[in-house]
């Protein structure tokens, strides 16, 4: 029981929340112009609304000019505020249940869209964690069981987006193996034609292997939650090559689901890369200043020991965490 | 994912208090229970906890596809396919194929194909006439054989 527990919230460095905050709330913009974009224009054209379980539940509005509008205007503001690492938790619970409901409009109209699962999840947890109190967030290497939990939770989505899939095939098929065998890409290029896939239809086994492929992944992906290093990465290069398939093929990008592959990478790493990179390099700059001239080369080396000095300040910092 | 072992237990770590840990892990729990469910029975209706079925469909060997699509004549005398995206004409391709019936019973929907078209791109040349097409592509062993077969499904003249 308390390993089950232990598993969802295995400790990750808060940089990494702060790194997820930053790009999932600019990419929630990107989202409400590229891909759930006519939530607006739903406003403007009520009569086609057919109002999904949740908005029936929880009594939405019917979309309006005026509400989605607002909606909008609110979401923009929230995710701005919440991309910069400031007031994560306030902004993070307006743009939770906001982008939510975007996304509830914009498929209220008959089609629904599987991509955005893990995006929204992770929008819903993100604001559980508590932001680093002092200094760079996004270099802040304390690990916390708050954030891990919030990591396996997108993780787990982004996993289920796949393994859910399959198991959707197995019941479109009457709970048989029948889809991969089937002429469903076939299908799916002919109601959707473009060159790539014209190609393929002179090719039916071709599209026969990648439904066994695709259909084969997707139900052991869950793997990947339990593999390590550079298995678990082979994992997600898989999917992400799988995604880039899809998108030459039936022009289904996905890209709400890529973006959440993220929460497996080490971004925590990123600024403690960068800084060491930055030694080295004053290092280096540092050896071709004393070439170059004596006077010179004391104020590089003076840069090159300020910067060591920030960095054993932060490892500092890292060992009182340690001892606290 | 390589040095630093992630399942280490370290004592600067930021731990959650009993409560706080189970309440997480019952909420994550619950989560998937309500995917599960969406999977097995659920429908798109139960989105987020609906199932994943896109393309899951099972599709026969010798199968008719159908596709819709509104072919349009304009007034520069060119006959053009009316693109079906929030770009093009404001209404997708779905919600046509989702209304069809709604159109072949009352053609007079159609004007707001070209009134939406005429909006977004006043520049452009008009559509006059629309004609609402199912193209019928049927499969011989899997394979698509010939052109697929035009029915033209409603007509309609549009009002300036």
């Amino acid at each position: 029981m308390k390993t089950v527990a232990n598993w969802f919230t295995a400790p990750i460095a808060l940089a990494r929340i702060a790194w997820l905050r930053t790009i999932l709330y600019l990419f929630v913009i990107l989202d409400m112009h590229a891909f759930v974009r006519d939530t607006r224009l739903k406003g403007e054209h009520p009569d086609l609304y057919k109002p999904l379980l949740l908005e029936r539940l929880f009594h939405l509005p019917t979309p309006s000019v005026a509400n989605t509008t607002a909606l909008y205007y609110v979401l923009l503001v929230a995710c701005l505020v919440g991309a910069t690492n400031r007031f994560p938790r306030i902004a993070g619970w307006v743009v939770a249940p906001a982008f939510t409901w975007w996304v509830l409009i914009g498929m209220s109209d008959g089609k629904v869209d599987h991509d955005h699962l893990a995006l929204t999840v992770a929008l819903w947890v993100l604001p559980t964690v508590a932001p680093t109190k002092a200094g760079n967030p996004y270099a802040d290497q304390t690990r916390s069981e708050a954030a891990g939990w919030v990591i396996r939770c997108v993780q787990i989505s982004v996993i289920c987006t796949y393994f859910l899939s399959s198991i959707a095939k197995l019941r479109g098929a009457g709970w048989t193996l029948a889809w991969p065998n089937s002429a469903i890409l076939t299908w799916a290029i002919v109601r959707r034609p473009h060159p790539v896939g014209e190609w393929l239809l002179h090719h039916p086994w071709l599209l026969h292997v990648m439904q066994w492929v695709g259909i084969i992944g997707e139900f052991l992906s869950p793997a990947i939650l339990w593999l390590k290093g550079r298995w678990q990465l082979m994992g997600a290069l898989f999917f992400l090559g799988f995604h880039a398939a899809n998108t030459a093929i039936l022009l289904i990008h996905f890209l709400p689901t890529v973006v959440c592959w993220l929460a497996f990478a080490p971004l925590e790493r990123i600024v403690p890369w960068w800084r060491a990179r930055r030694t080295a390099e004053a290092a280096g700059a540092a050896e071709e200043a004393g070439a170059a001239g004596a006077a010179e080369a004391t104020a590089g080396s003076a840069r090159d020991a300020g910067e060591a000095e920030d960095e054993a300040e932060d490892r500092g910092q890292a060992k009182e965490q340690a001892g606290a | 994912m390589t040095g630093v072992k992630v399942s280490d237990d370290r004592a600067g770590d930021v731990r959650l208090g009993r409560i706080g840990k189970g309440v997480r892990v019952l909420v994550a729990l619950a989560g998937i229970g309500l995917l599960i469910n969406g999977s097995v029975q659920a429908s798109d209706d139960a989105w987020p906890f609906g199932p994943m079925s896109q393309y899951a469909g099972s599709v026969a060997d010798d199968a008719s596809i159908t596709y819709t699509r509104i072919s349009a004549q304009t007034d520069a005398g060119t006959t053009v396919d009316v693109p079906l995206n929030i770009e093009g004409a404001g209404v997708a391709r779905a919600e046509i194929e989702a209304r069809t019936g709604e159109i072949v019973a009352d053609p007079s929907k159609l004007q707001a194909v070209a009134d939406g078209w005429a909006k977004k791109h006043p520049d452009k040349p008009k559509y006059v006439k629309l004609e609402l097409i199912r193209d019928t592509t049927t499969l011989v062993k899997g394979r698509v054989v010939g052109p697929p077969k035009s029915e033209v499904l409603a007509t309609w003249q549009v009002r300036r």
